[in-house]
This record gives C-alpha cells, sequence and structure tokens, in this order.
C-alpha cells in the first residue's frame, strides 16, 4: 500500500493527450535515451531502505521482482493458480510434514559477482523470517535451514510447530539475498544485491536505474537499462506515455483503459491481480459484534451494480481469496444481493428496518484504488436504504492507511473499512491468517473459534489435495457464513505500453519479468 | 532615517510577537487533531512497542510546550525540521519502515523542500498578477474616470461576475476548454513554463474583481478631490491631471490592498490552484502534507506564510508613508 | 482570504454620521432603485424557489443510483432523457437535483457561518471598541494573529485533520473570518461611544450591556450589511472548494464541490457533469454579489448625503 495522488481528469487526458503537447516543445529530452533504454512510469517508489525485509510496500516488490531470485516462480495464472516454475531451484519436494527438501541451480552468481549457494538460501529464510523484520507478516512463521550440500537445503519448521508446506508457495515470494549482505544490513539497506536480470545501478531523484545483468543465468536481458520514473499522477503517466517519453505504465483509471485501448501505437494490458477488494467489519464492537449484522449488510450490497460501476478495473468473484490463488472456488453459499433477507436479519437481531443501529462509518480511500469513492456512495445508497444508518469517509490514501488497523487497544476506527490485500504468491494464508484468523485479525478483529479452528486445520493439511479440499469445503464457506469482511470483487490491473516493446510478463501482484523483453 | 529605524523596531517586534502566536496555534492544532504521525511514518505493520519507542526518541510525547519551545529554538536556528515522509530525493517513500525504527537522516529537509517547491509557486503568482492587472487596470481606471456611466457598470458586472466563478470550476472548465478539447495549452503538472498558463488565469479571474473594484473606487475618489478641481481651474488638461496625478495618488491605497488583502487572497488562490492543477509549489506540497499528516511541512509553511503577510505588511506600510510624505508637502 | 470590503468599511470619513437604524433603511430603499438590485433579487428567489421545492417538482432523485442510467447528457442534446434537466452523473443520479441540493447545503452553510462570525466578531468588536484599554489592545491583537493566517491553511489544517461535517465546517469558516466583524464594528463602537446619545444614556443611567445592544449595535449594520451578504457568497465557494479537496461534507451528500471534483475524471464523455452544476452556483452567486454590490454603493451615496 502507498500513497499516492488522486487521478485527476483520468480519461479525458488519454484522448486530448496527442494534442496536448505544444509543437515545438520537446519534453522527451528530460531523458537522455540511449537505445535498449525502457522507461518505466510508475505509480509508486520505493521506501528508504532496500532492504526487502524492511517493508510490505507493494511498489517496492515491484522493483525487487528486477534485481532479485526466488527460489520459485508461480506466474499464478487464473487458469492454473498452484503452478509452479523453477527459479534458483530446479527441483522440490515434501521430506516429511515438517520438511521440504529444494535442489539449487548452480552456476548462478549475485549482482557483485558473488556464487549463489546453499548458505544464502539459509541465511535469507531464516533472516526474512524473523519475527522483528516487519515483512515477516507475509511468512507461516520462523524457519531453520539445514545445508545439505552446496546446492541442497531442507526447510524445517518441526521446531516452530506448523507443517512446512506453508512455505510451499511462499519462496515464490521471498527475495534470496547473498549471505554476506545478510550478515551487514548497512550494506543490505544501501543497495539491492540479488540474482535477477537487472542489476542496480544509481538512484537519481525520482529515478532509479537498472542495468541488464551480464551475468544472468538466464542470459543477459536485451533491454540494456531499464529506468524507474516516479510519475505519481495518473495523467502524466499517461501523456508521457503517449508522447513517447514512457515505454510502459500502470495503474490506469478504467477509463483512460478505455481510451488508450483505441489509441495507435500503444498496446494496452489487462490482466487479473492476485488483490481482492475488500469492505472489513469491524467485529470486536457494536454493532458488528453481532454476526446477524454483518449478514444483514452483505445481503443488502448488490455487487453486480458495483461492479458495473468499477467496469474494467474489477471481476466477479465469489470468495474471500482471488482466482489466482491455491485454493480459490466460487463458494457456494457466498452472499447474494438479498434485501428480504436483509431486513428478517435485522428484526432478528433486534434492529427492525434499522431502527435503533448505533451510526455507522464507512471509511474508504480515494485515489488508489479505481472507483472506490464511486462504489462507496453507491454501497453507502444501498445500506441507507435498508435503514442502516451509514455515513461515508472518504480519505486520501495516507490519511486512510493511518486509519485502517486496529491499533494496540485492539479497536479501529469506523465500522465498514474498504481495502485491497495484494500478495505476490498463490498461498492463501497471506490473505487468510492476517485477516481472519484471531491472532492477527489486523482489521477487522474477529475473534471466533470456529474460524481459528477452520484455518489451522487448513494450515496444517499434510498434502496440498487434502488442503484443497478442507480450503474450499469448511474455510472458505465458513468465511462466507460469518462474513468479518466481504470481497466485493477482484481487481484487474490495467497498464498501457508501447507497441514496441515486446515480451512483458506482469504478474498478478505487479511486479514485471523484462528478462525476456525487446525494444524494437 | 531616524524615522525608519523607530518605524522597523516597532513592526518587527510586533510582527515577532504575532508569528511566534501563529506558531503556536498551528503547533497546538496539528497536536490537538485526532491521528497519530506515528503510524504514517512507522507503517501499518510497526509494533506498539517500536511505535512508543519512536515516539519518545523523536519527542513527540514530551509535554507540549516543551515541544513548542525545542521547536522555536530550532526554527530560530534556521532548522525548519525534517519531513516524516518524504525520503532525501524529495518524493514520498513507503510508510513501511525497519523495526530499528526511524531514521530522521533518510528524510528530505522542510527547508530544501520548501525552497524546491517556492519557485514554482512564485512564478504561478507573479504570472497571475500580471494576467490580472492586465484586466483589472483598464476596466478598473475606465470605471473611476466614469462613475456611474457604462464603464461603471461594466466594472460592477465584471467583478460580480469573476467573483462569482469558483476557481474550482473555472479551473476544470479551463482545462476542459483549453487542454482536453483544443489542445492549444497543456494543464496538468509541470513541466514547463507553458504549464504554467492556464492556472494563472484561474488566479487572475480569482484576483482581478479585488483590484477592479480598488482601483475604481481610488480613481473615483482623488477625482472628487479638491486638487483635482482646483487643477483643472489652474488650466491644466483633464488628461494630464489624470495621467499624472489621479493615477499616481490612487496607487497609495492600491499598494495597501496588495499588502492587507492580495497576499492573503493570492495565498488561497495559490493552494487551490496548484491543487487543481497539481502543480509542485507550495500550496501541493501543503495539502499532499495535511493528507499525510507530514507536521513538519504544515508547521513550516503556516510560519513562513504568516511571516511573509507580517513582512509585506509592513513593508507596504512603510512605503506608502514614504509616499505621502512626499505628498503632503 | 481576507475580505475584499474591509478596505472601504473602514475608511473614516465614511464613519456612520446618523443613527444606525435610520441610515439602514434609507440605504435598503435606495439599494432597491438599482435595477441590478431587482434583477438579482429576482434570480436568488428562484434558485431558492428551486432549492426548497425542486424535490417535489422534478420527478427524479438525486440520491437514488442508478448504474443503467449513468452519463445521460441534458434534456437538450441528443440522448438527453425527461425528466433529467440537466442529465445524469456517473452513478446515474439527477444532476440538476444534485446541483439544488448542493446550493440548498452551501447557502445554509453560507449563511449560518455568517451569522455566526457576525454575532462573533460584532460582539467582540463592540466591546472592545466601547470598553477600550487593555481589552481593547489584546482583542484586536488576537484579530491581527487570526488574519495573519491565510483562511486556506487554518481550514485544511483543521478539516484534513479532524473529520468534516456540516458544524466543523461551519465553525472553520467562523474561526477564519470573524475578525474581519469584529475590526468594523469595533471602530463603529469607538465612534458611537463619544456621541451624544450614548453619553446621554449613560448619564440616564443605562447599563453598559443595554448601551452596547440598544445604541451602538444598531449602527454596525449600514457599514457591514454588504460585507455579510458578500460573504456569504465567499462561504459557499470556500464550501465547494472543500468539496473539492474531499474535506468537505461527506458524500453520498451532494455539494457543488464533491460533484465538480469526480466529474473531472468524466470531463471527455460527460462534461456536462463538471458544468453544469458550476453554471447554476455561479447564477446564485452572481445574484448574492450583485446584491451585496449595490448595497455597498448604496450606502456610500446615503453616507455622502444624498437621499
Amino acid at each position: 500500500m502507498k500513497t499516492n495522488r488522486r487521478n485527476f481528469l483520468a480519461g479525458a487526458t488519454a484522448v486530448g493527450a496527442g494534442s496536448m503537447v505544444m509543437p515545438g516543445l520537446t519534453f522527451g529530452k528530460a531523458f537522455a535515451q540511449e537505445t535498449g533504454t525502457l522507461v518505466f512510469a510508475a505509480a509508486g517508489t520505493v521506501t528508504s531502505s532496500w532492504d526487502p525485509t524492511s517493508h510490505t510496500v507493494a511498489p517496492q516488490i515491484t522493483a525487487e521482482g528486477l534485481v532479485f531470485g526466488h527460489l520459485t516462480n508461480c506466474p499464478m495464472k487464473p487458469e492454473n493458480p498452484g503452478e509452479i516454475l523453477p527459479d534458483l531451484a530446479l527441483e522440490w519436494s515434501v521430506i516429511d510434514t515438517y520438511t521440504l527438501e529444494y535442489k539449487l541451480r548452480e552456476g548462478v552468481t549475485f549482482h557483485n559477482g558473488e556464487p549463489f549457494t546453499a548458505a544464502d538460501v539459509k541465511a535469507t529464510m531464516e533472516y526474512a523470517c524473523q519475527p522483528d523484520r516487519p515483512a515477516s507478516a507475509w511468512y507461516p512463521g520462523q524457519v531453520e535451514v539445514e545445508v545439505i550440500d552446496d546446492y541442497t537445503v531442507h526447510l524445517k519448521t518441526e521446531k516452530f510447530g506448523y507443517p512446512a508446506l506453508n512455505f510451499w508457495y511462499v519462496v515464490a515470494f521471498l527475495p534470496i539475498l547473498s549471505a554476506k549482505d545478510v550478515a551487514d544490513p548497512e550494506a543490505l539497506k544501501r543497495r539491492p544485491n540479488g540474482t535477477g536480470p537487472f542489476r542496480y545501478e544509481e538512484t537519481n531523484g525520482d529515478q532509479i536505474t537498472f542495468k541488464a545483468f551480464e551475468g544472468y543465468y538466464g542470459g543477459k536481458p536485451e533491454i540494456e537499462a531499464v529506468v524507474w520514473a516516479y510519475v505519481p499522477d495518473a495523467n502524466t503517466r499517461v501523456l508521457g506515455l503517449l508522447n513517447g517519453q514512457y515505454h510502459l505504465t500502470e495503474r490506469l483509471e478504467p477509463e483512460q483503459y478505455q481510451s488508450l485501448s483505441g489509441e495507435a501505437g500503444i498496446v494496452t494490458d489487462r490482466s487479473l491481480s492476485s488483490e481482492n477488494k475488500y469492505l472489513h467489519f469491524r467485529c470486536n464492537k457494536p454493532p458488528f459484534d453481532d454476526e446477524r449484522v454483518r449478514r444483514a449488510v452483505v445481503h443488502a450490497i448488490d455487487r453486480e451494480q458495483v461492479l458495473a460501476v468499477v467496469g474494467e478495473a474489477g471481476q466477479a468473484s465469489d470468495c474471500h481469496i482471488s482466482p489466482v490463488k491455491f485454493g480459490y472456488t466460487d463458494v457456494e453459499n457466498y452472499p447474494k444481493y438479498d434485501p428480504a433477507l436483509t431486513q428478517q436479519l435485522l428484526a432478528e437481531a433486534g434492529y427492525p428496518n434499522g431502527q435503533g443501529l448505533p451510526e455507522i462509518e464507512y471509511i474508504t480511500s480515494v485515489g488508489f484504488y479505481p472507483k472506490t469513492r464511486e462504489y462507496g456512495e453507491l454501497i453507502t445508497a444501498m445500506l441507507q436504504e435498508q435503514g442502516f444508518p451509514v455515513t461515508l469517509t472518504t480519505l486520501e490514501p495516507a490519511a486512510w492507511e493511518e486509519r485502517l488497523y486496529r491499533r494496540a487497544d485492539g479497536q479501529g476506527p469506523g465500522h465498514i473499512i474498504d481495502v485491497g490485500w495484494i500478495t505476490g504468491s498463490p498461498e492463501p494464508d497471506l490473505v487468510l491468517r492476517p485477516n481472519y484468523h484471531s491472532d492477527f485479525a489486523l482489521i477487522n478483529g474477529i475473534a471466533d473459534d470456529e474460524i481459528d479452528a477452520a484455518l489451522d486445520k487448513e494450515r496444517n493439511a499434510s498434502s496440498t489435495d487434502e488442503r484443497l479440499k478442507v480450503l474450499q469445503e469448511e474455510t472458505l464457506p465458513l468465511l462466507a457464513a460469518k462474513v468479518p469482511s466481504i470481497s466485493l470483487f477482484s481487481s484487474v490491473f490495467l497498464r498501457a505500453m508501447s507497441k514496441n516493446l515486446e515480451g512483458v510478463y506482469f504478474y498478478p501482484n505487479g511486479p514485471i519479468d523484462l528478462s525476456k523483453a525487446r525494444l524494437t | 532615517m531616524a524615522f525608519a529605524i523607530e518605524f522597523f523596531l516597532r513592526r518587527i517586534s510586533q510582527g515577532l510577537v504575532i508569528v511566534l502566536l501563529v506558531a503556536f496555534v498551528i503547533f497546538t492544532l496539528l497536536r490537538i487533531v485526532p491521528g497519530d504521525p506515528m503510524r504514517i511514518i512507522l507503517g501499518p505493520m510497526a509494533s506498539q512497542t517500536t511505535l512508543e519507542e519512536t515516539a519518545k526518541e523523536l519527542g513527540l510525547r514530551d509535554p507540549m510546550l516543551i515541544q513548542f519551545g525545542r521547536f522555536v529554538g530550532e526554527v530560530a536556528t534556521g532548522d525548519l525540521g525534517r519531513s516524516y515522509i518524504r525520503g532525501v530525493q524529495g518524493g514520498s517513500t513507503g510508510g513501511s519502515q525497519d523495526a530499528d525504527g526511524f531514521d530522521p537522516e533518510s528524510r528530505a529537509s522542510v527547508a530544501g523542500l520548501i525552497a524546491n517547491a517556492l519557485p514554482y509557486s512564485l512564478m504561478l503568482a507573479g504570472l497571475g498578477i500580471a494576467f490580472a492587472l492586465l484586466v483589472a487596470v483598464p476596466i478598473g481606471i475606465a470605471a473611476g474616470l466614469n462613475a456611474g456611466r457604462w464603464p461603471d457598470k461594466i466594472g460592477l458586472y465584471t467583478s460580480s461576475l469573476f467573483v462569482s466563478l469558483p476557481n474550482i470550476w473555472v479551473g476544470v472548465v479551463l482545462i476542459f476548454l483549453l487542454s482536453a478539447k483544443t489542445g492549444w495549452l497543456p494543464a496538468i503538472g509541470y513541466r514547463g513554463f507553458e504549464y504554467t498558463i492556464i492556472p494563472a488565469i484561474v488566479l487572475a479571474v480569482e484576483l482581478s474583481p479585488v483590484m477592479i473594484r480598488a482601483i475604481s473606487v481610488s480613481v473615483a475618489q482623488n477625482l472628487g478631490e479638491t486638487f483635482y478641481s482646483v487643477g483643472l481651474v489652474r488650466g491644466i488638461s483633464r488628461r494630464d491631471m489624470i495621467g499624472k496625478h489621479v493615477l499616481r495618488n490612487a496607487a497609495v491605497p492600491l499598494m495597501n490592498l496588495f499588502g492587507a488583502q492580495m497576499i492573503g487572497m493570492l495565498l488561497g488562490g495559490l493552494f487551490v490552484v496548484e491543487y487543481i492543477f497539481s502543480y509542485p509549489g507550495i500550496g501541493m506540497l501543503t495539502i499532499n502534507a495535511v493528507f499525510q499528516r507530514d507536521f513538519p511541512i504544515i508547521q513550516a509553511v503556516a510560519i513562513l506564510a504568516s511571516a511573509a503577510l507580517v513582512i509585506i505588511n509592513m513593508l507596504v506600510d512603510f512605503a506608502s508613508t514614504l509616499i505621502d510624505r512626499r505628498l503632503k508637502f | 482570504m481576507s475580505n475584499p470590503s474591509v478596505e472601504v468599511a473602514t475608511q473614516p470619513n465614511l464613519a456612520p454620521a446618523k443613527r444606525g437604524a435610520g441610515v439602514t433603511r434609507r440605504m435598503l430603499k435606495r439599494a432597491w432603485g438599482f435595477t441590478e438590485m431587482k434583477v438579482a433579487a429576482v434570480v436568488f428567489a428562484t434558485m431558492m424557489f428551486l432549492t426548497i421545492f425542486g424535490p417535489y417538482i422534478i420527478d427524479a432523485s438525486a440520491t437514488q443510483m442508478n448504474v443503467s442510467a449513468r452519463f445521460l447528457p441534458p434534456i437538450f442534446m441528443e440522448g438527453g432523457q425527461y425528466p433529467h434537466f440537466l442529465g445524469t452523473d456517473q452513478l446515474g443520479r439527477d444532476l440538476l437535483l444534485r446541483s439544488l441540493i448542493g446550493l440548498r447545503n452551501a447557502f445554509a452553510i453560507g449563511l449560518v457561518s455568517v451569522i455566526g462570525m457576525f454575532v462573533l466578531g460584532c460582539a467582540i468588536g463592540i466591546y472592545a471598541g466601547y470598553r477600550g484599554g487593555w481589552v481593547d489592545v489584546v482583542l484586536m491583537r488576537l484579530t491581527d494573529v487570526q488574519m495573519s493566517i491565510p483562511v486556506i491553511i487554518l481550514a485544511i489544517t483543521i478539516l484534513g485533520l479532524s473529520r468534516p461535517s456540516p458544524l466543523t465546517i461551519i465553525l472553520v469558516l467562523i474561526l477564519a473570518s470573524w475578525p474581519t466583524y469584529a475590526r468594523v464594528s469595533r471602530s463603529v463602537a469607538l465612534a458611537e461611544r463619544e456621541k451624544e446619545y450614548v453619553r446621554a444614556a449613560r448619564i440616564l443611567g443605562a447599563s453598559d450591556l443595554r448601551i452596547m445592544i440598544r445604541h451602538i449595535a444598531p449602527s454596525i449594520l449600514p457599514p457591514i450589511a454588504f460585507v455579510a451578504v458578500l460573504d456569504i457568497a465567499r462561504m459557499m465557494i470556500f464550501e465547494a472548494i472543500f468539496g473539492f479537496i474531499g474535506i468537505g461534507i461527506q458524500p453520498p451528500t451532494p455539494t457543488f464541490g464533491t460533484i465538480i471534483s469526480s466529474g473531472t475524471q468524466y470531463l471527455l464523455n460527460a462534461w456536462w457533469i463538471t458544468v453544469a452544476p458550476g453554471v447554476l452556483l455561479a447564477l446564485a452567486l452572481g445574484s448574492l454579489n450583485l446584491m451585496g454590490g449595490v448595497l455597498e454603493r448604496a450606502r456610500n451615496q446615503v453616507l455622502q448625503g444624498g437621499e
């Protein structure tokens, strides 16, 4: 999640953009471009530390995608969300409940010339999973890595009491650092040193330059350099793309996407992300401590209309996890629009027609996710129609983020919170545990023994088949029945690039694979 | 000379007290509003203990008067502090931070951020005032010289019309007409001088009504003064009287106007216009800072703005006293 | 933003020379003599009538969303549909009704805040002017401080950092603008307290409070009535700006600022979402400003002795 500017005049500039540039003025000269340099207009930027374990910031994860390698690689395609491809590991297998084995690729070097071996995997994983690292929230728990030989490691979790299978998908998300760097946190902060296709060159103002890495094990990328230009305004990004200043840009508004789709010389990309958009209920305070009131709310929301407003930027899904996640299914008992049921539930809960309900505050952000204000108004009106005394609070992303999570006292501001949850691995627990397990329940504060039990059962499953079954038949239906939050739809990322750019792969959580890309 | 020294000593000391009070008001305000800036500095994932420790290190848990005293001490030595959010590069950095907490050295200095943004705002303000004068001077003078007749009416109508157009609306409509529809001028952001033109027009629409009124009123008053009729009786042509005396005399109240009202209006106008156009000046910096709860920036801008108001008022008063003296002899 | 009217209002040669009530009456009478005043009053009355009765006359809804009737153009354009005279917005709501309700909200906020700043400012100003001494010095320095913070900075800071509601918006506007009223009423009180009739009243044993309310307060009206009228329009613009920045009344309650700011996203395919409400707002503000301007002229003419 990142601070961002609102998307002013989204769409409008896209069409007029070609003519918006005054003749004779050369904006493109701002970047002295050599051939083979790709300029990426990014919607976000990186933090002041290059240590991947120091943050949970989406744009930095995208930047890390250029520089770092992972043990495995999950393309997360909706038709096969569980697919795992080799990256730094060539083979992987389950030894027993608490042990996974990874056979590593030989002949890989880091950008600083150091060879990659099992010691690096051990140092990275044990470091990243320490609970005091900010990014450890992504990982299932601490782990012990046993170095069998230079190119074989065992991930062991027995000591920490949970099955090793939890790392099955997560290793595709955890950037592998050099053991030497892990021993020297200052170096880790100062510059990224990975095994990926691009090496970090320099930061200059809002521009970060990456150069093709000659020693990349997959072969030196054709693109000589990638310039990461932080351009917070969506219209400026679109404009720059149209006049050739940028080659690639992200996070388009649906209107911009539509107008760019008709533009010659531009290729648009629309891909399902690993993000779902949720409304979380603060379950540890009235009125949403009553399950019936939560259900009354979700049955009052007509998600088809919400989706109509979101347009190209959304895709229908009836599940608390995204279709690119392991375990996704259209949950049968997922709440449907049913005002009669809403009224019945309200009456049962002692609030006939909403009478007696306290004022409910619905908090949403404006400027980062597409159309939040529009569908916020829509949902507010739907709820008001059923008698809920709802008020909508729209906030700038930073202010919203400050109110998002529960505080030290366990309470959070407001009652209904709009948020998206995005993670770079098919692992469903990256969504489910932080949000619905009473140990965390970062936003909604749900503390429900049945949900905890269902989550633990799914996590402790001893095979992927069994886990899939538990997830689809128990855990997800239980969440749909108790609705500590509702997933409104799955996000679709809208990007656009120059026609000259070929061979790019977009991961559903933001990173971009440019290792095989070409600029013609 | 003695007069000037006494004047400035008195006004500077008064001004200092005012700026200090303004600083205190803003400082207090920022610390009593809900919302903990620590959450934004450290990010959502930081633990409560880290939060408290960093807050203590930064002195955010000290009693308010102590915090204010320390702040004034720093400002006195020219240190406006460092942003909570913005990195050394000037861009916003992510919220999440390392568990060892917040390292102020990794954040941009407020003075630097303001110094970067100020030229843009000054350029926009300058162009806006120029456009406004271009419209207001002819209309205002014509209206003042013809009180009660049609040019006067035009003055009244123009200023009533312009003052009734909200700048947000004018801004968006001009973007639509001059940029999106026709492609004559660029509008959003800043990448060259031409990006200043539409915002400056919006600013001028906002400023010109006050100018028109002030110019016409002061010209009309001067026409009513005795020196005017005396001059005419002495045989000086109407044209010369107006050109040489009336307009010069009318300049005094105009200068007052610039001090007392224009600067305040201009500041307010700049904030909104910069926001509409994503124009990278002080206003944009401040509005983003408010949304991001970047208190050091808000404080600094508020203090500098009030200091600017005080200083400009002082200079204007001084200048008009000087002119007045010369006029009196 | 400081008040454009202070300059004229505080000019010493325009200090009230006659008893307030009589001047007020003559001022209003003279103002009504202007054609502009009549036109403005008619426009304004029409707007007010529409904001109050529009929702009953027009068979549409300002809040009911209709996803299938989004982006309908105004009725005079091709594709326009009855009863959406000004078309519909990005959620299929009727724009004319939304604008009218936005106008009602803006006017209510403008009116209440001006009454608030008038009462507060005049109370402080009269007290300071009548009492003089250290009370006067302290209160007037306070207005100096107040006037040295631009309204927008103050408003953005307070509203951006707290939860905006109509009440907080009104309070912020009052807080930011009362000094104008305090200064004008102080200068009036200062002049009035030396007048014969005030002295006479004091000798006759009238209490200070009574003198301030019965004798001084009525004199405040002529120099400040037009400021108040102009200020209603100014406060309405502020309300729109706050809404635009996102620190005003929160959606889905219609306000001009939020309508215009959400419309900016759709300028090329549905420009009317932005343009139409602005025209309506400008009409309302224009009539208010014209009335204010005429009032000021009428007052000047009355004070300069013309009858």
